[in-house]
């Protein structure tokens, strides 16, 4: 293996490149890459156009593709776990990510429209910059996983300090090392690095709260421009297994290796068409003083937050393939009322989905062509 | 090949919650580290933040130890409160920036918990000159309070005591501990950072320092919003 990290500055490529892990797919997503997809509607709150002219924020005057919920928007989401394993190990303690992709209402005539909004189970980013991401990436390449000793672990329980877990089951190589590491050199990454260690695995992708991380900045109709970061909030409440914790089959349907989407069809199936699992879409408005575009440092939860909709969740895609591991999602996709901040990541991110999907040869979205467009506004 | 955990692995992944483990934690391991690596004690109250947000629904936590924490002090401690109600009422109207406030009597101390707007001294300032004669009563019953009596005189003294026995505030984020440390402790940083495994030593060392701690600054249902203003839409009139 080549140990000599990428020069700066860092490019989506190179940064793909760091992301495949040796049991991921180069035909599939470096990260994320297990997952499913949902459909759904979203209703946006009565308060949510005092905030923002975005199209999704706004009643749907037409119902168009779900005449039987006026005022919501069809919506698509796929749920995934943060690794880029191609084995989907759903009880080892991971992020979790949650893309929505909206449909937006159009004029009859007009091509179908959309805009994303690209969410995980992580309440930051892992560094403030792409160059320092590359280094973090970099640093925290899975490798083999080597216990520590239990003299080791007795040695750290006197010193007070985190003895290292065990493996999970199955588990051969791992980020962990490298990204604890790195944390220790660089206190930019120390509250990612330490949430993302003990973030254990949802019960079911719908009992996790979702935070898409960067600000991005709302106009409502009079023009007012607000700095705010989005949440999505389960109705079924926030449910975790602790780091470790083995999945309790017997209470549980599923195998303890694979059973987030078993769950989550069991859940669908039985909601019977009616009482769909929902999320809140929670929005929290910046201030004077927060850092706006710093990822990597969330806001304090004492910041006003606004009710911006509610998403209903109804059935599995048809086609998981076209409809979910094709498709791409980008959080530089958005519509007028709604734009990218100056937040360095979220830029890169924006040109890094563009090339991972070309990459993989996904479908690009209806969109991707006038991406740049869209995210000056 | 997978790793797997021996017996020895798990009968150590299991010392914590061994009885023999948590005494020998607690009367040499702790206190070793205590006197090796020993924490400042870390300020009550809010920290300073330049955001409005975080200058609304502060909260104050005073623990004040009683003199007398037997049934007949506490008896006393209420009874200075109950007799007080409506001067304390009426009082906290006049200050006008608390949502609540309440008095407890928990362990061995009277505690007064609230929650206001603005900058602590003004609060505590507006506070004494509101019901001052309330906490000259207060403060014949806990340690260390008959020096500052009468408050109304001694409100500088006042503020700095209630300061220092205001609960310290655990950040929100559990990674912020170790700038709080350093910077108690008068050091910059250049010593560099700290190891991420450490953080349970240095939470365990505050806690050696701070027993009493407030956790994070807590859920908001209304955040961003002051006092006044709520009055305000809800037609109060005050």
């Amino acid at each position: 293996m080549n140990d000599t990290p990428p020069p700066h500055p860092a490019t989506p490529q190179s940064i793909i490149n760091i992301l495949y892990r040796e049991d991921g797919d180069r035909d599939k997503r470096p990260v994320h890459t297990i997952g499913i997809a949902v459909t759904g509607y979203f209703t946006p709150s009565p308060v949510a156009p005092l905030y923002s002219r975005a199209r999704h924020f706004q009643p749907n005057p037409t119902g168009r593709g779900i005449a039987a919920k006026p005022g919501g928007h069809r919506v698509t989401v796929r749920f995934s776990n943060g690794s880029g394993c191609k084995d989907p190990h759903d009880n080892w303690s991971d992020v979790r990510g949650m893309a929505t992709r909206f449909t937006l209402p159009t004029a009859k005539g007009e091509p179908e429209a959309h805009t994303d909004l690209v969410a995980m189970t992580l309440t930051e980013f892992f560094t403030s910059t792409p160059d320092a991401f590359q280094d973090f990436a970099w640093a925290a390449r899975p490798t083999p996983y080597r216990m520590e000793r239990p003299w080791r672990k007795f040695l750290d329980m006197l010193r007070l300090t985190l003895p290292l877990r065990n493996p999970f089951p199955g588990e051969v190589i791992s980020p962990d090392a490298g990204a604890i590491a790195y944390a220790d050199r660089n206190d930019g990454a120390k509250p990612g690095v330490a949430e993302a260690a003990n973030i254990g695995a949802p019960v079911s992708y719908l009992r996790a709260a979702y935070h898409a991380v960067h600000t991005f900045i709302v106009t409502n109709k009079d023009g007012l421009q607000r700095p705010v970061r989005f949440t999505w909030q389960p109705i079924l409440g926030v449910q975790t297994l602790a780091p470790g914790a083995v999945y309790d089959t017997e209470l549980q349907q599923g195998n303890g290796d694979d059973y987030l989407q078993d769950e989550l069809r069991a859940t669908l199936r039985n909601s019977h068409g009616k009482d769909h699992p929902r999320f809140t879409l929670m929005m929290t408005l910046g201030e004077a003083g927060d850092d706006l575009n710093d990822p990597a440092r969330a806001w304090p939860p004492h910041r006003k937050r606004i009710l911006m909709g509610t998403l209903n969740i109804e059935d599995i895609v048809s086609d998981p393939d076209l409809h979910c591991e094709r498709l791409s999602f980008n959080p530089g996709l958005l519509t007028d009322g709604i734009a990218l901040s100056d937040d360095p990541v979220l830029k890169f991110r924006v040109e890094t989905y563009k090339q991972s999907s070309a990459l993989r040869d996904a479908t690009p979205c209806p969109f991707s062509g006038k991406l740049h467009d869209d995210t000056q506004g | 090949m997978t790793p797997k955990a021996s017996w020895l692995d798990h009968f150590v992944d299991g010392l914590p919650q061994k009885g023999w483990f948590q005494f020998l934690s607690r009367h040499v391991v702790v206190p070793f580290w205590a006197w090796r690596d020993p924490k400042p004690k870390l300020d009550g109250g809010p920290r300073p933040a330049p955001q409005p947000g975080e200058n609304l629904q502060r909260m104050m936590n005073l623990v004040m130890p009683l003199k007398d924490p037997s049934p007949m002090g506490r008896a006393m401690a209420a009874m200075v409160v109950a007799q007080n109600v409506d001067e304390i009422f009426a009082g906290l109207d006049n200050v006008g920036t608390v949502h609540n406030a309440r008095f407890l009597l928990l362990g061995n101390n009277l505690c007064m918990i609230s929650v206001y707007d603005g900058d602590f001294s003004n609060y505590i300032r507006d506070f004494i000159a509101t019901i001052g004669s309330v906490f000259d009563g207060i403060m014949t019953l806990v340690e260390g309070g008959e020096a500052l009596i009468p408050t109304e005189q001694h409100i500088e003294q006042f503020i700095d005591w209630v300061h220092d026995h205001d609960l310290f505030q655990v950040p929100d984020f559990p990674t912020d501990l170790f700038a709080l440390q350093d910077a108690a402790a008068g050091q910059t940083g250049a010593a560099g950072p700290q190891p991420l495994r450490s953080l349970p030593r240095a939470m365990i060392l505050q806690f050696h320092a701070n027993p009493d701690v407030s956790l994070g600054g807590g859920y908001r249902a209304y955040p961003g919003v002051s006092a006044a203003q709520i009055r305000k839409n809800h037609d109060m009139g005050w």
